[in-house]
């Protein structure tokens, strides 16, 4: 579904401090399936999930994307492959929006603001009708059993609760790939492993979930169909694969 | 009720207000216009030559009849029209109390 | 509905909802605006109704006077001026007029004592004006003293006071006979203040004008033409000069807004980073902002406009009346008529709510281009 291939991503390209976070990393990630890019912090699993959800562009090699159909493209038969690699940002937002949601290591919950409101944010810019954006995200925060906290403000939330408010945040646009960094950094081990449990459900339901995370919960669970270990920006020798 | 709706009969209201402030005025205009018509015979019947809203001295009562310069004389202590203005202070006489 | 509607809405409904998080600090925002938008609108419907009533009033002004000046001052002039100057031709009628000021010095307050020029007033009787009455509490009927320049005193019957209607142009007015006040003012016969000259033909005014200086040198036609340009300038000016004031108070909210907005706390700066890192565009970012500029500018546009229309025309300016007033004791209790016009308006919010949100966009342009995997990466 996701194709890397000789993907390099450098940060501050041609200045004295420039460094590559990513090296020449050639990936694939299968559909419906629970993928865990794991490795020690700053070994650029969190800058390849970037790559991956389309949040940033590589420096150089191309990513390539099956199964998704953006609103843009003209509607054809059979199964299309994007390059997203050269894509304009207008584009590559509409994809973003549509086919990743992204669970953040901080959550990244707008402060202030109530759990309802933080759940449909994903949707306004999409111009969809609010009643329908709200009831989605009630269903979501019913499910996620935080329904009777929708006015609360986020700040005041328990860290499991501001999870899963994340979670039903990236859900909102029902996306087909759902991306986790370092999802349990924040959390003890009964609340590590009830995430994962979600992550189950997620991949009965269909969804591809990509993971970065260095916690032995998530990368030695049962359910982790690939494991992708990462060191010093690339694919550690004995996960690497052909592109 | 949607926040933004809210918004949008908020800027409605005055959109309203305004439009009944300028019918206000329209009917003050009309009103007020008999008024006119009088103030208007007076000045007539007078020959009166300005406005009585400065009666503090007779350069400003009669801003058109004094001397050429003489409507541009100021508040001692405003900003003055001619630079000479912040130099020279006003005649003791003439200052204000503190 | 409409999808880009549906947006528009869907992002104010956000852009409320964080505006009304910070509630203490836009609404004290908001009031501080409102205000500043309430003074340049007071100002300008202020000077615009005065100087509107001015031009309607004095348009019936004489045509043109006629002063002597001695010595560079304005002096009293005999009445063979008059007969000479009826004798230029084009000139239809000249009018002695007598008028003068009169200083109470138990109220503090200056009169206009004037000589109706029709002869019709009845010696020992006068007509006040109703800013006078007030002074001193005068109705009808009652005794208006005043000391002559002999040091008389002499005793006045009130006749009438004229209408409260005409407060902005005779509120300081004493009319009275001209044989009293030749003796007030212990002023000789024959003589008159100035003259009211009328010409057949306005075009001609110029004219008669000059050959009235070419046949009497000491004297200074003022005409109706300067009397309007008088109100016209002073009306500017003051306005102007208000104006010129509050622009320091308009500058510095400016740069206030500027750098409130500038300086993008990291609290907004991190906000803009989950948005976009969540899948909004640029646009989206940007649309929010403009919404916060115009729902702010916006309202304080509407509400201060509002307040300074009531303030002005329904309880006439109680904040520049001590401007006005000066040192002034008798100060006219007028009712200006409304007049705004589209294109004021149209001024006022070009110079409140297109700053402000232009104030308010331009800056989060930068902090809206921001990658959106930089949220990830902090």
């Amino acid at each position: 579904m996701i194709h890397l291939s000789a993907v390099t991503k450098s940060y501050n390209t041609g200045k004295s401090n420039e460094f590559t976070a990513v090296g020449d990393v050639s990936l694939s990630i299968a559909r419906e399936r629970v993928t865990v890019l794991k490795g020690p912090s700053g070994s650029g699993k969190t800058t390849l999930l970037s790559l991956i959800g389309c949040m940033s562009r590589p420096t150089s090699g191309r990513i390539r994307l099956s199964g998704v159909r953006p609103s843009w493209l003209p509607t054809g038969e059979g199964e299309t492959e994007l390059d997203v690699t050269s894509l304009p940002e207008r584009f590559l937002t509409d994809i973003r929006r549509h086919a990743f949601g992204f669970i953040f290591q901080q959550f990244n919950l707008v402060r202030g603001v109530s759990v309802l409101e933080n759940v449909m944010l994903p949707a306004l810019p999409s111009g969809e009708r609010r009643l329908e954006i709200t009831a989605r995200a009630l269903a979501l925060l019913e499910r996620f059993g935080l329904a009777g906290k929708r006015e609360s403000r986020v700040e005041l939330l328990s860290g499991g609760e501001a999870q899963r408010v994340a979670i039903a945040r990236a859900l909102i646009n029902d996306p087909l790939v759902l991306i986790a960094d370092e999802p349990t950094a924040h959390l003890d081990s009964r609340l590590s492993r009830q995430f994962m449990e979600l992550v189950e459900s997620f991949r009965a339901e269909g969804k591809t979930v990509v993971i970065a995370s260095h916690d032995p919960i998530v990368y030695a669970a049962g359910l982790v169909d690939d494991l992708v270990e990462m060191r010093d920006g690339r694919l550690a020798p004995a996960e690497a694969e052909p592109a | 009720m949607r926040r933004s709706d809210l918004f949008a009969i908020f800027l409605l209201v005055c959109t309203l207000l305004f439009v009944a402030l300028l019918g206000y005025g329209e009917l003050r205009q009309e009103r007020d216009q008999a008024g006119r018509e009088g103030n208007a015979r007076l000045v007539r019947t007078l020959g009166l030559t300005d406005l009585a809203l400065f009666t503090e001295a007779r350069y400003t009562r009669h801003l058109s009849q004094a001397d050429h310069h003489a409507p541009f004389q100021d508040h001692p202590l405003a900003l003055e029209h001619f630079p000479s203005g912040s130099m020279v202070s006003p005649p003791l006489p003439w200052r204000r109390p503190l | 509905m409409n999808r880009s509607l549906e947006r528009q809405r869907n992002i104010l409904d956000f852009t409320l909802a964080s505006l009304l998080r910070r509630k203490g600090k836009n609404l004290s925002l908001l009031a501080i605006y409102i205000f500043i938008v309430f003074i340049i609108a007071s100002v300008t419907f202020f000077t615009t109704a005065l100087k509107r009533e001015a031009l309607l009033l004095l348009s019936e002004a004489p045509e043109m006077v006629v002063q002597r000046l001695s010595a560079g001052r304005h002096d009293l002039i005999s009445h063979d001026y008059a007969e000479g100057i009826a004798a230029i031709r084009g000139v239809t009628a000249v009018t002695p007029r007598l008028w003068g000021y009169y200083f109470d010095p138990t109220t503090g307050a200056n009169y206009t004592l004037l000589v109706p020029p029709a002869g019709t007033a009845v010696p020992g009787v006068v007509t006040v004006g109703a800013g006078v009455a007030r002074n001193l509490g005068l109705a009808a009927d009652d005794l208006l003293p005043l000391r002559s320049y002999r040091g008389e005193s002499l005793l006045y019957t009130v006749e009438a006071v004229l209408s409260s209607e005409s407060e902005l142009i005779a509120t300081d007015l004493v009319l009275m006979a001209a044989g009293d006040f030749q003796q007030l003012f212990n002023m000789p016969p024959g003589f008159a203040v100035d003259l009211a000259v009328s010409v057949a033909n306005p075009r001609e005014l110029a004219t008669v004008a000059g050959k009235i200086v070419e046949r009497y040198p000491d004297t200074r036609p003022i005409l109706k033409s300067e009397i309007l340009r008088t109100y016209d300038a002073i009306f500017d000016w003051r306005g102007g000069m208000m104006i010129v004031l509050l622009m320091a108070a308009v500058f510095s909210f400016l740069v206030f807004a500027w750098d409130k907005a500038a300086g993008l706390s990291a609290e907004e700066r991190r906000e803009i980073g989950i948005l976009k890192s969540i899948g909004w565009e640029t646009g989206d970012v940007l649309l929010l902002k403009f919404w916060e500029g115009c729902a702010v500018s916006l309202s304080a546009f509407c509400l201060g406009v509002l307040f300074a229309f009531v303030h002005v025309f329904v309880f006439s300016a109680p904040i520049f009346a001590p401007a006005l007033k000066g040192w002034a004791v008798i100060y006219p209790a007028f009712r200006l008529t409304p007049e705004v016009s589209p294109l004021q308006l149209a001024i006022l919010f070009f110079l409140t709510v297109v700053p402000y949100t232009v104030a308010t966009i331009v800056p989060s342009w930068r902090a809206a281009t921001i990658d959106p995997d930089a949220a990830m990466r902090q």
